[in-house]
């Protein structure tokens, strides 16, 4: 689509999560919206089944330095083109609980956020009415107070039987994973066929991601999707008191400018603040919206608890959804481990499907065989196989952040240095949840058992929000505290990672922004 | 000649490469043109020679696979369309320097130690080597971090071997593909 030469009402960076679902509800809303994607154009029909193919939805735009002892894994977690990561999402979503918004307040660690959790409640339900999520209320003990899921629980296939059997016998509790995947037909959309293909995207729209619900919605009405077109910098005022819209480099590398009364940042938790900080002037000799300084601080992610097993009768692991069949919330409360040292939430994701292959297939849970070894592994795991992983809470610190480098990419925008060692607190809690899923997949009868390395999944932060202007970016609509025309959407708004996957309440916090710039609007652009 | 992004994405993600062969393209997988014996793009004979024995010592059946056009293939690739696992490992690109690092190392070490290449070793001491290199870089070493080598090419390996159609219902499991599914959203 052609960006247009006049000014718009909004700029959306970014047509992941975020930027798609603000875009839709600001499109609706009567506003021209111009979503700028740095990725390639993509497709229903591009979503090929294979873990080699599913390559290409990871990031490939400007490289990111990452340093510290716990990297955060940026070209694995983020996306690139049409749809971003949540291209490559597994579609997890719980959501958050009430202590998770005052951790600060609760336990002195952390962070509290700038809402409670009945701030966000009803857009909880409204979200998964439309995108559709699975699951039992009922079943979920742990879960917060809500609409019930709009789709029953998603099918269990012989793995989840299994280690639901293990949660039993170490007296722990279970219930279907809440996935927003179609268990049923849905508003049109096919029931999943439990493939495990998840990560591959999704071509029949059994799982909510943008090409499925929000950005059909906000093309249909009248937003207008460029692709190719990378923002190198964000534009403001003479005074530096609002923004005025973006500088893009298109495909061959033409510098173009486009006006708009309000910019939305949607382009995740690294690059955001990346172009933050680019965007520094005389007004803003920090970065733009940086008066706290805290603009690329506080960067986190889940270190993933790894556990694997063996079994004797066959497991059919390779069906189901590729983020588990099961869930188990019952360590959530953030000092159920204290005794060991550490803080923060976790869930089990239990009964994942799995592939032979790729980064987290089957044959990298053991690196260390090779040879005809590997081959004998491969064809016993195939059939006999077992995993769950856990979201382990990673404690926001200061130092774990996005600065500029010294580097520049193509476009002349320095390139992004993330830095990130895990809290001694959070890699405590890792080690005490591979403790407790050992145990679990004993109980289960596994006739091996063994976990992986810490890894980094998902990325938070970069661009928190809270009440305070000279601790935080942002208030809880995501305007930055600095410019009110310019809003940040996406994870990295989250002052603390919680214990689940984010993208549940990406879309929440999405909403509420969305219905609070549409009433707003008057008094929010200059 | 350089084939265009469009057939270079049309045709990898389910299995086949595009090569050009006598100025026409076609497409193969990268098993077929190891049977074809269609030239290299980046990799040198010596290299590929090199890479064929380690990946027979990582996964036997993956150099009759097409492991070396397989890699070679990618390399020509940009880093946004490589299907190589390595673009999510933290190298940056390009990757060839780090494949044909991890190569030359290997065969000086085979030098160092046996005053031949590695392809010319025995398997017995091909598979000692790996051992070796696997766990911590030996003594004079010269390349990317030996550990780190093996991990990136044992999942090419398994890439070329399990990753594919085939290579998934070899192990008695079904693949599933939503390639033509039933139903498609938005049609």
């Amino acid at each position: 689509m052609t960006v247009p030469d006049e000014k718009v009402d909004a700029v959306v960076v970014g047509s992941g999560a975020a930027g798609s679902a603000i875009a839709a509800k600001l499109a609706v809303g009567g506003k021209q919206v111009v979503i700028l994607e740095a990725g390639p154009e993509r497709g229903n029909d591009d979503l090929i089944s294979s873990g080699i193919w599913a390559r290409r939805l990871k990031w490939g735009g400007a490289p990111v330095i990452e340093d510290g002892e716990n990297p955060v894994g940026n070209v694995f977690n983020a996306g690139y083109g049409v749809g971003g990561s949540a291209m490559h999402h597994y579609a997890v979503w719980p959501r958050l609980h009430e202590e998770d918004f005052q951790s600060r307040s609760l336990y002195d660690e952390g962070a509290d956020w700038p809402i409670s959790y009945d701030d966000i409640r009803t857009y909880y339900d409204e979200v998964q009415e439309e995108c559709g999520v699975a699951g039992d209320a009922e079943q979920e003990t742990w879960r917060p107070p809500g609409a019930p899921y709009p789709m029953p629980g998603v099918p269990l296939f012989r793995q989840g039987e299994i280690l639901a059997g293990g949660f039993e016998k170490q007296g722990m509790a279970t219930a279907p994973l809440p996935l927003a995947i179609t268990s049923t037909e849905y508003k049109g959309r096919a029931p999943c066929i439990w493939d495990g293909w998840c990560d591959s995207g999704c071509p029949i729209g059994a799982l909510a991601n943008p090409l499925t619900i929000h950005l059909p919605i906000a093309l249909q009405a009248g937003a207008i999707l460029a692709t190719r077109s990378t923002v190198t910098r964000v534009l403001t005022s003479a005074s530096g008191e609002y923004v005025t819209g973006v500088e893009y480099a298109t495909e061959t590398g033409e510098k173009k400018q486009l006006m708009a009364d309000l910019v939305v940042m949607a382009a995740f938790s690294i690059q955001n603040p990346r172009l933050l900080l680019a965007s520094s002037s005389g007004k803003h000799p920090h970065g733009l919206a940086n008066s706290s300084g805290t603009v690329g601080q506080y960067i986190m992610t889940h270190p993933a608890a790894l556990v694997y097993g063996i079994f004797a009768e066959r497991t059919q692991c390779y069906m189901g959804a590729f983020g588990g069949q099961l869930v188990n919330q019952d360590s959530y409360t953030k000092n159920t481990h204290a005794e060991s040292g550490a803080f923060g939430s976790y869930q089990w994701m239990i009964a994942n499907a799995v592939k032979p292959n790729d980064l987290l297939g089957i044959s990298n849970t053991r690196p260390d065989l090779f040879g005809n070894d590997l081959h004998d592994f491969m064809k016993n795991s195939a059939q006999h196989f077992a995993s769950m992983t856990g979201v382990i809470e990673d404690l926001p610190v200061a130092e774990n952040a996005v600065t500029l480098s010294d580097q520049l990419d193509a476009n002349g925008t320095p390139l992004a240095k993330v830095t990130h060692t895990t809290h001694a607190k959070s890699k405590a809690l890792w080690q005490a949840a591979l403790e407790e899923g050992k145990a679990v997949f004993e109980a289960a009868g596994a006739t091996e058992v063994w976990t992986g390395p810490q890894a980094g999944m998902h990325i938070i932060g970069g661009t928190v929000m809270g009440d305070d202007p000279q601790s935080s970016v942002t208030n809880s609509y995501g305007q930055c505290h600095d410019i009110s025309n310019l809003v940040i959407a996406g994870s990295g708004l989250f002052p603390t990672s919680a214990g689940v996957n984010p993208t549940f309440t990406i879309h929440a916090l999405t909403a509420r922004a969305g219905d609070h710039l549409l009433a707003n609007w008057g008094s929010i652009i200059p | 000649m350089a084939q265009t992004r469009r057939s270079f994405l049309r045709n990898t993600g389910v299995g086949l490469l595009t090569f050009y062969v006598g100025g026409c393209e076609v497409e193969m997988t990268p098993q077929e043109a190891r049977e074809r014996e269609i030239a290299y793009g980046v990799l040198t004979e010596p290299e590929v020679s090199t890479l064929d024995a380690l990946g027979e010592i990582l996964l036997p059946g993956s150099a009759a696979g097409g492991l070396a056009h397989f890699i070679d293939h990618q390399l020509g690739a940009s880093p946004e369309d490589s299907l190589l696992m390595i673009r999510y490992l933290g190298v940056p690109a390009p990757f060839a320097p780090f494949y044909q690092g991890g190569l030359a190392a290997l065969n000086a070490l085979s030098v160092s130690n046996s005053n031949q290449p590695f392809a010319d070793l025995s398997q017995e001491v091909q598979t000692e080597l790996v051992g070796q290199f696997a766990q911590a870089n030996p003594d004079g070493w010269q390349g990317p971090p030996g550990p780190f080598f093996y991990f990136v090419l044992r999942n090419d390996a398994v890439d070329v071997v399990y990753g594919t159609q085939e290579g998934v219902e070899s192990l008695g499991i079904p693949y599933m593909a939503h390639i033509e599914p039933p139903s498609r959203w938005g049609e």
